[in-house]
C-alpha cells in the first residue's frame, strides 16, 4: 500500500483526457457517456453510476490437521445505478426501489478478459436494466406519495465533490502451499485437546481492484486488499453448555498477518480458552463494578456506540404496507450527551497505521466515490453526529464519506472506519484494577469481575446464539468469552455462561474510568447480529483503538439453559 | 405442494455440475480407498454405541460424494470464468424403529429431511474425518429419534392408511470396488477453445447475451451400511453448453441453445462439430427474432426424438417414481392401473441405468449402483402399453415390497425413487418421411391449416401433487409449423404445450423408427441427478399449445456499442 494517493477534487477538465489505458476504466467511461442519451417517458438519468470490483479470492479451510475445502478464483462484481427525477425526489428511498420485473441480460458477474467490447456490452445492458428498474421505481414512488404524507421532508440524494483519484492496482502472488501447510498445521494444534469437539481453522486472501465512474466526474481505482485467519473451537462442559473461543487475525494484506509463531501461539490461547472453560464454574447473576480490559473495552463500544452511528433513511411506502425499522439507540440524540464529558471520539478512515501498525478501518474513498476526513462524533461527551452517506437521514443531510457498503434502496450502508476513543481524564492501567477491587469493598462485594473478551464477532452458530439471548429483548451486547471473578485478595477465577443485562448505548454515560492505554480491536463489520462470521454478504474492515474502561454498575445473569445431551457415542480416538 | 419440477438445463447452469462414467472396473479389493475403511470404522462404532439408545437404531449407511470437476466458460470471445472444485460430502441415514414404521414413514406436512450433506476433509486423514461423522451422526440420530417418537403419537400415521406397506425393503449387501478415475481437463486449453467459440456470437446482433461452457468432472461414491454394503464406484462426465439469449421487437424473451455430453472430455465431439453447432445456435435466434409468434392451436403435431424424450420423462417418468404411489399428497395417477394398459398398446418404456450409451452418444443416467447401494438394472415399467412396475427405491409401495434400484439423491438430500436412462420402445415405427406423410395426412383429415414438428424442446416442469393442476409444461424452443399444401416449414416463436397427461399418451398415432438422445439434470425432491431420455419421434393426433407470455420490457434502448477500441 505504498501507493501515491491522487486526490484531485472536482471539475477536472475530462473531455480532454488521453485515451485511458486502462481498458476497464475506458469501458466504464465510454459507455456512461452514452447513458446520458437514455430517454423514456421524457425521464433521462440525472445520476448514473457504475462500479466494478475485480478480484481474486483465495480460501483455504482445514480441520485436525486435514484439508476440508480450497478456492482459488476470479470474478468481477459489476454495480450500476441510475438516478432518475431530481435529488429532492427521484427513484430512490422506496420500498420497490430494488424491485425490476423485465428480464436480465447483463450479467452477474463480468468477463474477466481486458475485452473493452465485451465490458462495454455488459455496462450497456446492465444499465438500460437500471434505467428500466428506475422509471418504474420512481413512477411506483410516486402514486405512494400520493396516498402518504411524507413527515421526514428530506432530499433523496446529496451533493458530493467529484473525486478523481487512480492508484495501481495490488495483486500479489498467493503462495497456494504455503497457505494449506499453515492451515493444516495450525488447526492440527486442537488434536492436543480431547475435550474440544469441534475445530477448524479457514484462512482467506481477498485482492480485489475496485473501480467507480459516475457521471459527476468522479473516476476511481484502488487497491481495496484483505487478508484474515480465524481458527475457532469448541467443547461440551459436563453440564452440556457449549463453550466457543475463536482468533480472528486480519490484515490488508496476507504478508502483513501475524507471523506463524505468533499465530500458533494465539491458537493454543483460543484452545487453551476452551480448555478452561469446560472446567470452569458457571457464574452467577451479578451487579456491581466492572472492569473492560483491553480487546473487550473496544468490543464494548464497537457493539453500544458505533453500530448505534449508522442511522438508516426509513423508505416510502405504501399506507397498507408500513415498514418498521427499529429506533436505533442513539437515534435523536445529535447535541446530548452520551459519554462522559472528559471523552471525545473521533473516526478518521484516512489513517493508515496506528503506531505502526496498518490499520483495518483505512479506506481512500467509500462506495459512493467520497473521501472521508477525520470525523469527530463525540466531544467533550456530546454526540456531535453519524455515519452519514449521499442519503440524507435526519441531523445529517450530507456524506461524511461512511457509506461504506451499498444498501438497499439505493443507499449505502453507513458504517464505521477507524475509530478512536481519547480520555482527557485517565487512570494508570495498574491504578483501575485497584479502583475495582476498592468499589467492590465499598459495597461488601464478596468478589468483582473483568471482563477480557466478548463473542464479538461471533463464532458461534445461529441457533446457539438464539439459546443464549432467548428471553431478552432489543439488541443485546454479545456474551464475554473471557469473564472472571476477582477476589480481594486479587486472585482471579474464570466462571462462564453469564451474559450482560440491559448493556447498551445508555451504560456508557456511566463509565466511572479509563485507562491510560490504548489497545486496538478490529474486526469485520458485516452488520449481522454479533457480527457472526458465517453471515456472509459485504464485509469492511473496521479497527476501534480505544482504552480499558472502569464501570461502577453492571448487571449480569446466568443464561437461562436447558443445553443438548453430549453426544451419545464416545468420541472417536484422535490419534491412531 | 410437493411437486416434481424437472429442469433439463440446456441452458448453461454452471452450478450445476454433474456426473461421470467410469472407465474401469476393477474386481472387489483392489483400489480400495482409506476413506471406505474409515467409514466402516465409524460405522460400526457408532452402531454398536447407538444400539444401546431409545428408539435404537435398526439400520445406519454412511454415503460420501467425492467429486473433482473443472469449468470454463466465455462470452463474446471473453473468459467469464474458470472454477475448479473438489469437495468431499457425508450422507448420513439412520433408521430407527423397525422397517415396518421407521422414521422415515410419510406423513403429510412433514418432510423427512435428516442428512445434510457435510463437508469433510478431501485428505484421507482419520481422526479428522472420523471426527466429523461421529458429531454428524449424532444430529441425524437425534432428529431421527424426535421424528419416530412423533410419527407413534400422531393420529394420522394411528388412522388406516390405504397403503399399508413397509417403510424399509430388506435387500441383498454390495460389495464392490472400484479404483477412482482421475480427472483429465486441461483448462487453458478449454478456456482458448470456448474463448474462440463463443466469439461466433459477436456476429449476430441480436444475441444480447450468450456463453460456451465446458465443464468436466470425476466422482466417486462410498457406501458403507450397517447391512454389509462396501461400495466404491465412480463416473466421469462432461458436457458442452451453448446459449444465446436475445428479445425480439415486442419484447418476448427468445433463447437458442445446444449441448453435448460424454464421459469424458476426450470423448466429446471434435472442435469442427462444436463450431459448427455455435454458428447454428446464433442463426436460430436470429431466426427465432425474426420469426412470427405462435397463435393457440389445437392439432397434430410430430415432436422429434429428443422432444419425445423429455415429454416422456415429464409426463409419464414422474408420475411412476415408486414414493409417489404412496404419498397422500400425491395425485397417484397410476397408482392403481398396474397391469391396465397406460400407453398405446405399440409402445413399451425401459429404465435402463446400466446402459452406458446409445449408438455413439454416452447417456446421462448411468449408474452401477444407486444411493442405497441396490445394483443398477434395466426395468421394464411399460410393456406393451401395459404398466408393470414402478420405479423403486428401499421404500416399499403396496406390491413392491423391493427395490429396483433407482434410490437416487444429490449429497445433501434423502433419497427418493428417480428416473435413470428412459428408453422408449416402439412397435410401429416408420421412416422419418413416411411419418411427415402422416403428419400432412392427418392435418388435412382434421381440417387444420397446419400441423407442427417440434424440433427441440428445453425440458419442463410437472406437477404431480393432488392439488395442483394434473398437467404438464414443456417449453419448445424450436417449432416449425407444417403447411400441407407443400409450402417451406415456417419456423414460429412463442410456443408452450399445455395439456393433461392421460389424455396426451391416447394421441400417440406412430413413431419414427431412429432414436434421439436427450440428455439432462432432473431436479426434484431429492436433488438434481443426471437423467436421459431416449425416443423415437412421435406422431401425435392432438396437441395443445399456448403462446408464451412476452416480456414486459423493451429490448435496449440505445443501440449496441460499436465495438471499435478507440475510446469514444
Amino acid at each position: 500500500m505504498k501507493a501515491i494517493l491522487l486526490l484531485i477534487l472536482a471539475g477536472s477538465a475530462l473531455a480532454q483526457a488521453p485515451v485511458e489505458k486502462d481498458v476497464i476504466l475506458r469501458a466504464m467511461k465510454d459507455e456512461i457517456a452514452r447513458a446520458r442519451a437514455l430517454r423514456l417517458v421524457d425521464e433521462p438519468p440525472y445520476f448514473v453510476e457504475y462500479s466494478l470490483d475485480d478480484g481474486a479470492f483465495y480460501y483455504v479451510h482445514a480441520s485436525m490437521g486435514a484439508l476440508v475445502g480450497e478456492r482459488d478464483s476470479r470474478e468481477r462484481h459489476p454495480r450500476v445505478r441510475i438516478r432518475v427525477g431530481e435529488t429532492k425526489l427521484d427513484n430512490a428511498n422506496h420500498i420497490a426501489s430494488d424491485a425490476y420485473r423485465g428480464s436480465r441480460f447483463d450479467p452477474f458477474r463480468y468477463p474477466l478478459d481486458d475485452n473493452y467490447e465485451v465490458l462495454r456490452h455488459c455496462f450497456w445492458l446492465a444499465t438500460d436494466r437500471a434505467y428500466k428498474q428506475s422509471l418504474e421505481a420512481l413512477a411506483r414512488k410516486k402514486a405512494s406519495l400520493k396516498n402518504v404524507s411524507n413527515t421526514e421532508n428530506l432530499a433523496d440524494f446529496s451533493t458530493a465533490p467529484a473525486v478523481k483519484l487512480l492508484l495501481p492496482a495490488v495483486r500479489r502472488v498467493v503462495d497456494t502451499r504455503q497457505w494449506r501447510d499453515r492451515a493444516r498445521e495450525l488447526s492440527a494444534i486442537f488434536n492436543a485437546y480431547p475435550e474440544i469437539i469441534g475445530s477448524d481453522v479457514s484462512a482467506t486472501v481477498s485482492q480485489t481492484t475496485s473501480y467507480l465512474v459516475n457521471n459527476e466526474g468522479t473516476e476511481i481505482r484502488f487497491p481495496d486488499n484483505l487478508a484474515y485467519l480465524r481458527a475457532r473451537a469448541s467443547a461440551i462442559a459436563p453440564d452440556g453448555m457449549k463453550v466457543y473461543d475463536l482468533l480472528d487475525a486480519l490484515a490488508p494484506e496476507g504478508a502483513q498477518l501475524p507471523s506463524h509463531a505468533e499465530l500458533k501461539a494465539a491458537v493454543t490461547r483460543v484452545a487453551e480458552n476452551v480448555r478452561a472453560m469446560v472446567k470452569a464454574p458457571v457464574g452467577e447473576s451479578y451487579s456491581g463494578p466492572v472492569l473492560f480490559e483491553g480487546v473487550a473495552a473496544a468490543q464494548l463500544l464497537a457493539q453500544t456506540l458505533s453500530r448505534n452511528l449508522s442511522v438508516s433513511r426509513r423508505p416510502v411506502s405504501d399506507p397498507d404496507r408500513p415498514i418498521n425499522i427499529p429506533t436505533g439507540d442513539l437515534e435523536g440524540r445529535i447535541g446530548s450527551r452520551i459519554l462522559p464529558e472528559w471523552i471525545d471520539v473521533v473516526d478518521d478512515p484516512s489513517q493508515r497505521e496506528w503506531r505502526g501498525r496498518a490499520l483495518m478501518g483505512y479506506y481512500p474513498v467509500d462506495a459512493e466515490g467520497v473521501a472521508p476526513k477525520a470525523l469527530p462524533l463525540v466531544e467533550k461527551g456530546v454526540l456531535k453526529t453519524y455515519y452519514g452517506t449521499r442519503t440524507p437521514v435526519q441531523g445529517v443531510e450530507s456524506t461524511n464519506g461512511h457509506g461504506r457498503i451499498p444498501g438497499p434502496m439505493g443507499s449505502a450502508v453507513p458504517l464505521a472506519g477507524s475509530v478512536f476513543v481519547k480520555a482527557s481524564q485517565v487512570t494508570p492501567a495498574a491504578e483501575l484494577k485497584k479502583k475495582l477491587l476498592e468499589m467492590g469493598r465499598q459495597r461488601n462485594k464478596p468478589y468483582v469481575m473483568v471482563v477480557r473478551k466478548l463473542d464479538f464477532p461471533s463464532s458461534a452458530a445461529r441457533e446457539d446464539l438464539g439459546r443464549i439471548a432467548r428471553g431478552q429483548s432489543g439488541v443485546q451486547v454479545s456474551m464475554p468469552l473471557a469473564i472472571f471473578r476477582v477476589y480481594a485478595d486479587g486472585r482471579e477465577e474464570l466462571v462462564r455462561g453469564l451474559r450482560f443485562r440491559n448493556v447498551n448505548a445508555r451504560t456508557l454515560k456511566d463509565i466511572t474510568a479509563a485507562s491510560d492505554d490504548l489497545t486496538t480491536f478490529e474486526y469485520l463489520e458485516n452488520g449481522a447480529p454479533f457480527a457472526r462470521i458465517d453471515s456472509g454478504g459485504y464485509v469492511v474492515g473496521t479497527s476501534i483503538v480505544a482504552p480499558s474502561l472502569l464501570f461502577e454498575d453492571i448487571e449480569l445473569e446466568k443464561i437461562p439453559g436447558d443445553w443438548p445431551k453430549p453426544p451419545l457415542a464416545p468420541a472417536p480416538p484422535v490419534s491412531e | 405442494m410437493r411437486y416434481a419440477g424437472c429442469v433439463f438445463p440446456k441452458v448453461p447452469a454452471l452450478s450445476v455440475i454433474c456426473l461421470l462414467l467410469a472407465t474401469a472396473v476393477g474386481a472387489s479389493g483392489a483400489g480400495q480407498s482409506a476413506l471406505l475403511e474409515i467409514l466402516a470404522d465409524e460405522l460400526k462404532r457408532n452402531f454398536e454405541a447407538l444400539k444401546k439408545a431409545d428408539p435404537a437404531p435398526y439400520y445406519l449407511a454412511y454415503e460420501v460424494t467425492e467429486e473433482d470437476a473443472e469449468a470454463v466458460a466465455a462470452t463474446f470471445g471473453s473468459l467469464q470464468s474458470a472454477n475448479s472444485n473438489r469437495s468431499r460430502n457425508l450422507d448420513v441415514t439412520i433408521r430407527v424403529g423397525s422397517p415396518k414404521l421407521d422414521n422415515y414413514h410419510r406423513m403429510q406436512g412433514d418432510f423427512a429431511q435428516f442428512t445434510a450433506g457435510i463437508a469433510i476433509p478431501l485428505e484421507d486423514n482419520a481422526a479428522a474425518i472420523k471426527r466429523r461423522i461421529w458429531l454428524e451422526t449424532d444430529r441425524v440420530y437425534r432428529l431421527a429419534s424426535q421424528r419416530l417418537i412423533r410419527l407413534k403419537t400422531n393420529t394420522q400415521v394411528k388412522a388406516a392408511e390405504e397403503d399399508t406397506s413397509d417403510d424399509f425393503s430388506l435387500e441383498e449387501p454390495s460389495d464392490f470396488v472400484q479404483s477412482a478415475g482421475k480427472l483429465a481437463f486441461n483448462r487453458n486449453e478449454w478456456s482458448a477453445k470456448v474463448r474462440k467459440w463463443s466469439a461466433e456470437f459477436s456476429k449476430h446482433r441480436g444475441v444480447l447475451s450468450s456463453s460456451v461452457t465446458a465443464l468436466a468432472s470425476q466422482q466417486m461414491r462410498y457406501i458403507v451400511n450397517t447391512e454389509g454394503t462396501r461400495i466404491q464406484h465412480g463416473r466421469g462426465f462432461a458436457r458442452i453448453l451453448i446459449g444465446a439469449f436475445g428479445k425480439a421487437g415486442d419484447g418476448m424473451d427468445l433463447s437458442a441453445t445446444d449441448s453435448f455430453e460424454a464421459e469424458s472430455p476426450d470423448r466429446l465431439p471434435k472442435d469442427e462439430q462444436v463450431a459448427a453447432a455455435v454458428e447454428t445456435v446464433g442463426k436460430r435466434l436470429t431466426d427465432l427474432l425474426r420469426a412470427p409468434p405462435v397463435d393457440p392451436y389445437v392439432g397434430p403435431a410430430i415432436l422429434s426424438g429428443s422432444s419425445a424424450g423429455v415429454f416422456f420423462h415429464e409426463i409419464f417418468g414422474h408420475r411412476i417414481e415408486g414414493h409417489r404411489q404412496k404419498d397422500e399428497a400425491e395425485g397417484q395417477t397410476f397408482t392403481k392401473s398396474v397391469d391396465k394398459g397406460v400407453l398405446p398398446e405399440f409402445l413399451s418404456v425401459v429404465f435402463d441405468p446400466t446402459r452406458k450409451n446409445m449408438a455413439s452418444t454416452d447417456l446421462n443416467g448411468w449408474y452401477a449402483f444407486d444411493d442405497e447401494g441396490v445394483k443398477a438394472r434395466p426395468v421394464k415399467v411399460v410393456e406393451d402399453g401395459i404398466l408393470r412396475t414402478f420405479l423403486m427405491s428401499r421404500s416399499p409401495v403396496r406390491g413392491f415390497p423391493k427395490s429396483n434400484g433407482h434410490g437416487r439423491r444429490q449429497p445433501g438430500a434423502e433419497v427418493v425413487s428417480r428416473q435413470s436412462n428412459l428408453i422408449v420402445e416402439s412397435k410401429k415405427m416408420v421412416p422419418e418421411e413416411k411419418l411427415r406423410a402422416m403428419l400432412v395426412e392427418e392435418t388435412k383429415k382434421q381440417g387444420k391449416p397446419y400441423g407442427l414438428y417440434f424440433q427441440q424442446v428445453t425440458g419442463g416442469f410437472t406437477t404431480t401433487g393432488r392439488r395442483g393442476l394434473q398437467a404438464f409444461t414443456v417449453i419448445p424452443l424450436v417449432v416449425y409449423r407444417v403447411y400441407p399444401d407443400g409450402r417451406p416449414d415456417e419456423l414460429v416463436r412463442g410456443v408452450n404445450i399445455v395439456g393433461t397427461p392421460l389424455a396426451s399418451f391416447a394421441k400417440i398415432i406412430a413413431t419414427s423408427d431412429r432414436h434421439e438422445v436427450f440428455n439432462g439434470i432432473c431436479g426434484a425432491e431429492s436433488g438434481s441427478v443426471p437423467v436421459s431420455a431416449v425416443s423415437p419421434a412421435l406422431l401425435v393426433s392432438e396437441i395443445e399449445i399456448q403462446r408464451k407470455a412476452a416480456g414486459i420490457d423493451s429490448p435496449p434502448t440505445l443501440p449496441r456499442p460499436t465495438g471499435a477500441g478507440g475510446g469514444q
